[in-house]
């Protein structure tokens, strides 16, 4: 194996002359692939899928930077080369001790595999498999105890679902919110718990980036037929207004649906 | 299939998130390899142990890394010579005990600033105590990874090596053939007081005397091959820490770890089990804590903010580059055992 051997012989501050070349166009290989990686991902829009909005400005700048490395060593990387040209035995650069886990060229070419991987890769929205996995709050205990969410002014046909959620969580009785016009947008979800009738209108909620994501959701009364006709991960604009019903033993908040919309996944598909 | 897409949806999220934190951490590291002579920050430390720990652990307010940056910077401090006191507490408290963690854990939790406060205090308090506790060990080697043991400064070594040597940049023409290359020779010429060789490895703490005396434009080009050699290296580590991170989180249902969140004692080891697991950088976990604000206890909450930035997968699999396991182990259960205590106080008594 010749990267064995290359890593072999080279002397820990001063590489030969393949391996040098080798570890330079991997090292540049990697950088530039991850800050296309930031960029494109900014751009194309796929960041929203991964991160909260006021985290997005850190990726992008990370990716400019990146970039900007990547071609102040390339001009460094010409500079060696014609000074090369120009003298034969002129010394190749130094490089600061290294100490490393695995040999620098499997970290280099991981870094890029995993880039290349990454732009072609098209994330999901999370499915509402994973929205029952990671188990549905409907009373929604698990939301932000932050009182500054009570928005008593707001009218309740322009709350959204996690801003409904809030409110319960802030005051969880439902009677209290029984007759308010409901128009919340979310992805359906078929609870195992609740009656055929019933499907469940859900949202994952980030605060940070995807890995933090959980859902949140509350049941819907259907205004005819069963959920069969609501496909799993569809996700729907929902009217109609809030009753309070007993599902699964648990007296709790309904929204009782006038129409269902089908509307495309939004390119956000979060709240915060 | 959508498991394989969330898993992958979470891997990149938490890289996307992640590689900002740690090239800023790798900037400041490369910074102060270049800029800084870390030996002169040794050197004023406090000599006895527990106010080294103290010292070390308020570094953090210098440098505002993460605990994706704090590695290679404790790292580096540890090669310099650092006493074992000041690299652990830097290491422990660096991640919380700086300005963009105070602010964003501020932002977070604005309506509780108690919880700025404990966060910060008590990780100062745990950093202080375990760097103390390492201060025993007088040299540091045989807890450290056989590479980083061999570029280390022998203790008292690094104190007489503080000697910024001037000879260095005059004699190099073209500051490209640098009579580092020829280690030992160099080294007896220029400075009478050979330091205890044990193979190549003084080339680290040699290097800065070096580096100090080098042209700006010549330590920029410097810093900069260390900036991509650092992010190579974290780099890689990063992609296999989150790895495990998206799987563990989309193989083990969450609700599992919730379920065990109320009580007094089942929430603390809930919390710290999800904030080894979840690795959430310190910068942003504060926000991550605020979700689950309201089902569980104060105390648990502060454990997830103390213990996630000392310990966590991703960060383990960074500590493995410095640390032999046997060190990681003891840092992770006296980590873990001080939180707990501290947090079930805060349970028992004040909540």
């Amino acid at each position: 194996m010749t990267i064995q051997s290359d890593l072999e012989t080279a002397s820990p501050l001063r590489p030969s002359k393949s391996a040098f070349w080798r570890q330079a166009f991997l090292d540049m290989a990697a950088i530039l692939a991850w800050g296309v990686l930031l960029l494109q991902y900014w751009l194309t829009g796929k960041i929203k899928l991964l991160l909260h909005p006021n985290y997005i400005w850190l990726a992008y700048s990370a990716g400019f930077f990146l970039i900007g490395l990547t071609i102040v060593k390339l001009v460094q990387l010409s500079l060696v080369l014609k000074a090369r040209l120009r003298q034969t035995n002129q010394p190749f650069p130094i490089t600061a001790p290294h100490l490393s886990l695995f040999p620098p060229t499997w970290s280099s070419l991981l870094l890029v595999v995993i880039a290349l991987f990454g732009l072609q890769f098209v994330p999901q929205p999370f499915s509402s498999q994973m929205a029952l996995d990671r188990g549905v709050t409907e009373t929604l205990t698990m939301t932000r105890s932050q009182p500054q969410a009570f928005r008593g002014a707001t009218k309740p046909e322009n709350r959204t679902l996690i801003e409904w959620i809030r409110l319960l969580n802030v005051y969880p009785e439902p009677d209290a919110y029984t007759g308010q016009k409901v128009n919340v947008e979310g992805f359906a979800i078929h609870l195992p718990d609740i009656p055929e009738t019933y499907v469940g209108i859900a949202r994952f909620v980030i605060t940070c980036c995807a890995a933090d994501a959980y859902p949140v959701g509350l049941p819907v009364k259907l205004p005819a037929g069963d959920r069969s006709a609501y496909k799993p991960d569809q996700w729907f604009r929902i009217e109609g207004e809030m009753i309070t019903e007993t599902l699964a033993d648990k007296r709790q908040l309904v929204i009782n649906a006038k129409t269902l919309t089908p509307i495309p996944t939004p390119a956000n598909p979060y709240e915060f | 299939m959508t498991h394989l897409n969330a898993t992958l949806t979470l891997f990149f999220s938490l890289l996307v998130e992640a590689i900002p934190f740690l090239l800023i951490g790798v900037l400041f590291s490369s910074a102060l390899l270049f800029f800084v002579d870390e030996r002169k920050l040794v050197a004023a430390i406090p000599k006895h142990p527990l106010l080294a720990a103290l010292a070390g652990s308020l570094i953090g307010f210098l440098f505002p890394v993460c605990e994706c940056g704090n590695v290679p910077v404790a790292r580096r401090l540890i090669i310099q010579g650092a006493p074992a006191a000041m690299a652990i507490g830097f290491l422990l408290a660096a991640p919380v005990v700086n300005p963009v963690v105070f602010w964003a854990t501020w932002v977070a939790f604005r309506d509780q600033p108690e919880m700025v406060f404990l966060r910060i205090g008590f990780s100062l308090l745990i950093a202080t105590l375990i760097g103390w506790v390492f201060s025993s060990q007088t040299d540091l080697r045989p807890l450290m990874q056989p590479a980083v043991a061999r570029a280390m400064l022998v203790p008292q070594a690094a104190r007489r090596a503080h000697r910024p040597s001037r000879a260095t940049s005059t004699s190099s023409a073209a500051g490209l053939d640098s009579p580092l290359l020829q280690s030992g020779t160099f080294f007896l010429g220029q400075s009478n007081q050979p330091l205890q060789f044990d193979g190549s490895g003084q080339a680290a703490a040699m290097m800065v005397d070096a580096n100090l005396s080098r042209p700006v434009p010549e330590r920029l080009r410097l810093m900069m091959d260390n900036v991509i050699q650092e992010l190579r290296e974290l780099g890689g580590i990063l992609i296999i820490g989150s790895a495990i991170a998206a799987i563990v989180q989309v193989a083990v249902p969450r609700e599992m770890i919730l379920s065990l969140g109320q009580g007094t004692v089942s929430s603390i080891v809930a919390m710290m089990t999800l904030a080894a697991v979840v690795s959430i950088c310190s910068t942003v976990d504060a926000f991550f804590a605020l979700s689950f604000a309201s089902t569980f206890t104060t105390g648990s909450l502060l454990a997830f903010l103390i213990f996630g930035p000392m310990i966590d997968l991703k960060n383990f699999a960074l500590l493995v580059t410095v640390f032999r396991p046997r060190a990681i182990v003891y840092i992770f259960v006296l980590a873990g055992q001080l939180t707990f205590l501290v947090t079930l106080l805060i349970n028992l008594y004040v909540s």
